[in-house]
Formats: structure tokens, C-alpha cells, sequence
């Protein structure tokens, strides 16, 4: 436990948690903001406006919403997990602590439940600041926004964070997991971020393989209509169903986290 | 193997891909004691310091600390011990105080009245609020200290500990390891810088090319290791190699090959003595040095080691004084 909240204490002290978070959320306003501000006179001149007020029209707006942080967010969460691993092999902390005799895989695996339970604050945080905005958008756009008190899809809303949560952990974990094999931050997030885009490309050339690799699944967890999130442009993806690719995600998890385990089992910790 | 000894390896062997970093590495420390572990650089000090901390694992060979046998699945037993190996490794946007509690957080269990204790004893109180990244070297190896000592450990590791620290910080560091070991706990030291360990060490350990080539008591160690250099011009050389040798028949002269220097092997007392046959003889030294023991020993031990200094730099550029490093046979208690 008490690794655990150590692992908490110096994710909150971390500058990378603020701009993680606050690039996610700014990108989200602008976003929103600018659909806000031209959707309707796009919608008027004919050129896909509708879709894009889709957006901001409640309910469905909730899990547009979710879905996009999953999008753009998976990306983010990669990069913050790698960060977060690979900073400890960059600064020699793991070293440290194996040094002062600490189970190494006890402390990845804790380090990581840290970063799982703060994505998961972040996650509340960002879907709360997100349908803010939703809201002045759609005051800007002209858009009712009497569908915000919908019942039954408020009702369905935890199990939909609750699953937005595992999407997000899981590309935090391929993150975490690829810093670790790398030994190093940089590396880790670069390499992260090029297995996050290699996906998005590969899905116009392979959707049926490409579906069940882990940012693709991570986006399918929540039943959309449209398409939205950092998926970038192209043909309209192939997608698991929301429970297929919940039990894709949970298996990219758990495998990613074995394997950060056991490779720093055996890791030779040098440098 | 182990009564009496707070560390002890046997045939410690490591390798990295062709390279062999220890070949047979046998250490026996006693418990209560200033160990001072030294060898040029690449002679495997930090190989042998990440050995004992589990960081890497040996190829073959075993280790035992605070007599119990350590290996792969023993990590607890690293709760008695204390490292500062390489450099001081913490998160630069958290302050030494935020540090050292995370640090607590890993390992044996540790209170937070040891960090302030600690804290105020490596004189970084006042700045225990700053970030790391604001530190000077200096002061990131007085917390790297601080980190080491966090579990009160039995047995303390440190690599290099006086790198970046002022000469107050050294002559601290040098009083608070001594007190350590005379309230019981051991330390082991690993160091290129002679005069540190000199003053320092109660026992000795030097290391060449991954073996260890003498192990003892300093105070044994050092017993007739003494040497004499004296400074002529290069036409001079001959015949004042001549006059020393006279004066230790059983340890020739032999020239350092830098400008008309010879060293001879005699306590350093009979550096009078020396100047006045040399005055004899019409030889006038333009220099006259006595060595440092421990140097000559080192160098004696270590210098002609290629692959331990391949730069030939340092400990490698005298000549005719250094030998090849022991055999095998060498390592052991003097």
C-alpha cells in the first residue's frame, strides 16, 4: 500500500501529468468550441454540418464524447505511460529501489496501478470539463441541449466510464510497456506514438486484422454512431463490438503488464 | 565462509557478451570495518557493486551478505543493505525531502523521523524543500548518501561516494563513515582516489582486470611499500641509476620514463640519504619526491593492466616501476 500511494504522491507532483491532462482537455475545447462556432453554417451550406452537430446534441452527445477522449486520450495515455516507465529507468529509480531490495515486478506493477487510478480521475475530470463545453458549444450552435437530463443515458453513463477507464488504462499499459522493453523515455514514447499511428494506418489496409490491435479495440468499447476521436481520416473503420473489444482490451492489458513484469524480472539494471 | 564477515564472494564471474567484466572474484569483508575496494577504471568495481545489489546477476560464483548466502530470489536480504552505486539516481521535479520518501516507500520499512535525522545529518535541511533538479552534484550525492543510510543498513555500499563533494563535504562524508563502522556497521567503499581511501579504509581490496590481486589490512598492506623519486638530468641517468641501486640491492631503480625521473623502493625516510649519494657521486637532483604508499602499491599492482586502463592514461603512464598485475594466485588475505 504503501508503494502504491507513493506511486500517487509522485504522479501528482509530476509536471507530465499536468500537461498530459491539460493538452487533452484544451484540444478537446478547441475542438468543440470550433464545432460549435461553424457547425450550423456548414450544416446550412450542405457540407456535413449535421454530423458534426451530432456532437453537441444530447444525449448521444455523452458517449461522442467518451469516445473521442478515448480516441484522442488513448494517444495521450500511451505517451504518459511510457513516459512514466521509461523515466525510471532514464533517472535510476527503479535501480534505487531494487537496490534497497524491492520486488522489481511488485513495483512496476504498483507504479502502474498508480498511473491506472489517476487516468481514471482524469478520465471524470476530462468528461466533466468535456460536457461543459458540449454545452457552450451547443448554446453557440443554436443546439438544445434538453436531451443533458436523458435518464436512461445518464443511467448507462458509469458503465460506460467504467469501460473508457479500461480502454484508456490499456494504452497507458502498451505505453508503460513499451518504455520498459526500451529502457528508456524518449524511446518509449517514440516508439509508442509510431505503434499508435502504424495502427491507424494499417486499418485502411488490414480493418479485419487491425480491429482487434489494442488502440483500435480501446475506441470500440463505446457503441458509436459516428466517427470521432484521433483516429485520423480514411475509410470507415471496421469495429468490434463494444463487448468483443472489452474483452480484447482486458487481454492487451493483462498481456502488456505480464510482459513489463517479467522483463524486468530479468532485466540486467545497469546505467 | 562467513563468521565474522559482513560480505564474501567466491569466484564471482560476470561477462558481458565477449568481455569478461569479473573473472573469479574472491572478496572477504569483515563486519565493522572501512573496506576500501579499488581498480582502475573497467577493472569491474561497478560490475562487482551491482553484483551485490542485485541489479545484475553473476554468471557464476556466489555471494553472501551478513553471512547468509544471496542470490537471485534472497532480494530481503538487500533490507540490511544500503548502496549508492554510479551516480545518485532520484526524480528531479520532486524535493530531497519528496525523494526519500518514495524511496522509504520501496524496501524495508522505514520512518519518516530517519528521513529529517538524515536529512540534517548530509546537511541538506535548509534545502530539503528545493527540487533535485535545482542540486549541485554535490548536493545530489549527499542525498544519494542520505538514500543509502535510509534503512539504517548493517552493511553499506558506496560507489565512488566522494565524487562532486567540496573538500568540507569529503572530510564530513570521510568522519560519518568512520563513525559508522565504529558503531558496527560496515562499509564498503569502492574508489580510484588513493589519498581518499588511504585515510579512509581500515581493510583493503584492489581490483585488476576483474580479480583481485591483494586484499588485507591497509596497515600490512602498506608495510615496506614506500618509494623514493629523485630527478636528474637524462645524461645523468645511468650513472645515478647506478648510485640506487647500491642503495637497495634487493629493489632496483628503474627510471619512470618522464623526463629523468627514478624511482627507487625504500621507505621514504631514506630520502636524505638518498640525495646525499647522489651528491657524492657528483649527481645534484634537480627533484626529489617521496611516493604515496598506497600509489606505489596500486600502481605496482595494477598499472601495467591494459585493459584496465586502456587510455594508458592515469594509473597506466609510468613506466619501468609498474609490473604486470599478479596472477591468480595473488588474491587472498596479505
Amino acid at each position: 500500500m504503501r508503494l502504491f500511494m507513493a506511486g500517487l504522491r509522485k504522479l501528482v507532483r509530476r509536471p507530465a501529468t499536468y500537461v498530459t491532462f491539460g493538452l487533452l482537455v484544451g484540444l478537446l475545447a478547441l475542438i468543440y468550441l470550433a464545432v460549435g462556432g461553424t457547425a450550423r453554417q456548414t450544416a446550412a451550406a450542405g457540407n456535413g454540418g449535421e454530423q458534426a452537430l451530432l456532437l453537441l446534441t444530447f444525449p448521444g452527445a455523452y458517449t461522442l464524447l467518451l469516445s473521442f477522449i478515448l480516441g484522442l486520450g488513448g494517444l495521450f495515455a500511451m505517451i504518459y505511460g511510457a513516459a512514466i516507465a521509461g523515466s525510471e529507468w532514464t533517472w535510476g529509480t527503479l535501480k534505487a529501489a531494487v537496490a534497497r531490495g524491492e520486488s522489481r515486478s511488485r513495483y512496476q506493477l504498483l507504479s502502474f496501478s498508480s498511473i491506472g487510478v489517476l487516468v481514471g480521475i482524469g478520465l471524470l475530470v476530462a468528461f466533466g470539463i468535456g460536457v461543459a463545453v458540449a454545452i457552450v458549444a451547443a448554446g453557440i450552435a443554436g443546439v438544445s441541449t434538453s436531451g443533458l437530463g436523458d435518464a436512461a443515458t445518464l443511467g448507462t453513463l458509469p458503465a460506460l466510464l467504467g469501460r473508457g477507464w479500461l480502454a484508456l488504462a490499456e494504452a497507458c499499459a502498451l505505453g508503460f510497456t513499451i518504455a520498459t522493453l526500451a529502457r528508456s523515455q524518449l524511446a518509449g514514447i517514440g516508439v509508442g506514438i509510431a505503434v499508435y499511428f502504424g495502427e491507424q494506418f494499417a486499418s485502411i489496409f488490414l480493418p479485419d486484422v487491425v480491429k482487434y490491435l489494442p488502440f483500435n479495440a480501446a475506441t470500440a468499447v463505446v457503441a458509436t454512431s459516428g466517427r470521432v476521436g484521433g483516429g485520423g481520416g480514411g475509410a470507415a473503420p471496421v469495429r468490434l463490438d463494444p463487448d468483443t473489444a472489452l474483452f480484447v482490451v482486458a487481454a492487451w492489458l493483462i498481456g502488456a503488464l505480464i510482459v513489463t513484469a517479467l522483463f524486468t524480472e530479468r532485466a540486467e539494471i545497469s546505467g | 565462509m562467513t563468521d565474522g564477515l559482513a560480505l564474501a564472494t567466491r569466484g564471482l564471474q560476470k561477462r558481458y557478451g565477449s568481455r569478461t567484466a569479473l573473472a573469479g572474484l574472491d572478496l572477504t569483508v569483515p563486519a565493522g570495518v572501512v573496506y576500501g575496494f579499488l581498480g582502475p577504471n573497467g577493472a569491474g568495481k561497478t560490475t562487482t557493486m551491482r553484483l551485490l545489489t542485485g541489479l545484475i546477476h553473476p554468471d557464476a560464483g556466489t555471494i553472501e551478505i551478513l553471512g547468509r548466502p544471496f542470490g537471485r530470489r534472497d532480494r530481503r536480504r538487500l533490507f540490511e543493505v544500503g548502496a549508492l552505486i554510479e551516480s545518485p539516481s532520484f526524480y528531479p521535479y520532486l524535493s530531497a525531502r519528496e525523494n526519500l520518501r518514495a524511496l522509504a516507500a520501496t524496501g524495508a520499512p522505514t520512518s519518516t523521523s530517519r528521513i529529517e535525522e538524515l536529512l540534517e545529518l548530509v546537511g541538506l535541511r535548509d534545502r530539503a524543500r528545493d527540487k533535485v533538479q535545482t542540486y549541485s552534484l554535490g548536493m545530489k550525492q549527499r542525498l544519494g548518501i542520505a538514500a543509502a543510510l535510509l534503512s539504517d543498513p548493517s552493511l553499506l555500499l558506496l560507489d565512488e561516494p566522494s565524487n562532486g563533494l567540496d573538500p568540507a563535504g569529503i572530510v564530513a562524508m570521510r568522519e560519518t563513515l568512520k563513525q559508522l563502522a565504529l558503531s558496527g556497521k560496515t562499509v564498503f567503499v569502492s574508489s580510484h582516489i588513493l589519498g581518499e581511501v588511504q585515510q579512509l579504509a581500515d581493510v583493503l581490496g584492489i581490483i585488476a582486470a576483474g580479480r583481485l590481486v591483494r586484499e588485507g589490512p591497509i596497515d600490512q598492506l602498506l608495510q615496506g611499500e614506500g618509494v623514493v623519486r629523485v630527478r636528474v638530468t637524462p645524461a645523468e641517468v645511468a650513472a645515478a641509476k647506478l648510485v640506487l641501486d647500491r642503495l637497495a640491492p634487493d629493489s632496483p631503480s628503474s627510471t619512470t620514463g618522464d623526463g629523468g625521473w627514478l624511482s627507487l623502493r625504500i621507505p621514504p625516510d631514506r630520502a636524505a640519504e638518498v640525495n646525499r649519494a647522489l651528491a657524492a657521486a657528483g649527481i645534484h637532483a634537480s627533484g626529489l619526491e617521496t611516493g604515496n604508499d598506497l600509489e606505489s602499491l596500486f600502481l605496482e599492482l595494477t598499472g601495467g593492466d591494459d585493459s584496465a586502463n586502456p587510455e594508458g592514461t592515469f594509473f597506466g603512464t609510468a613506466g619501468g616501476n609498474v609490473r604486470p598485475p599478479a596472477g591468480p594466485g595473488a588474491g587472498g588475505v596479505a
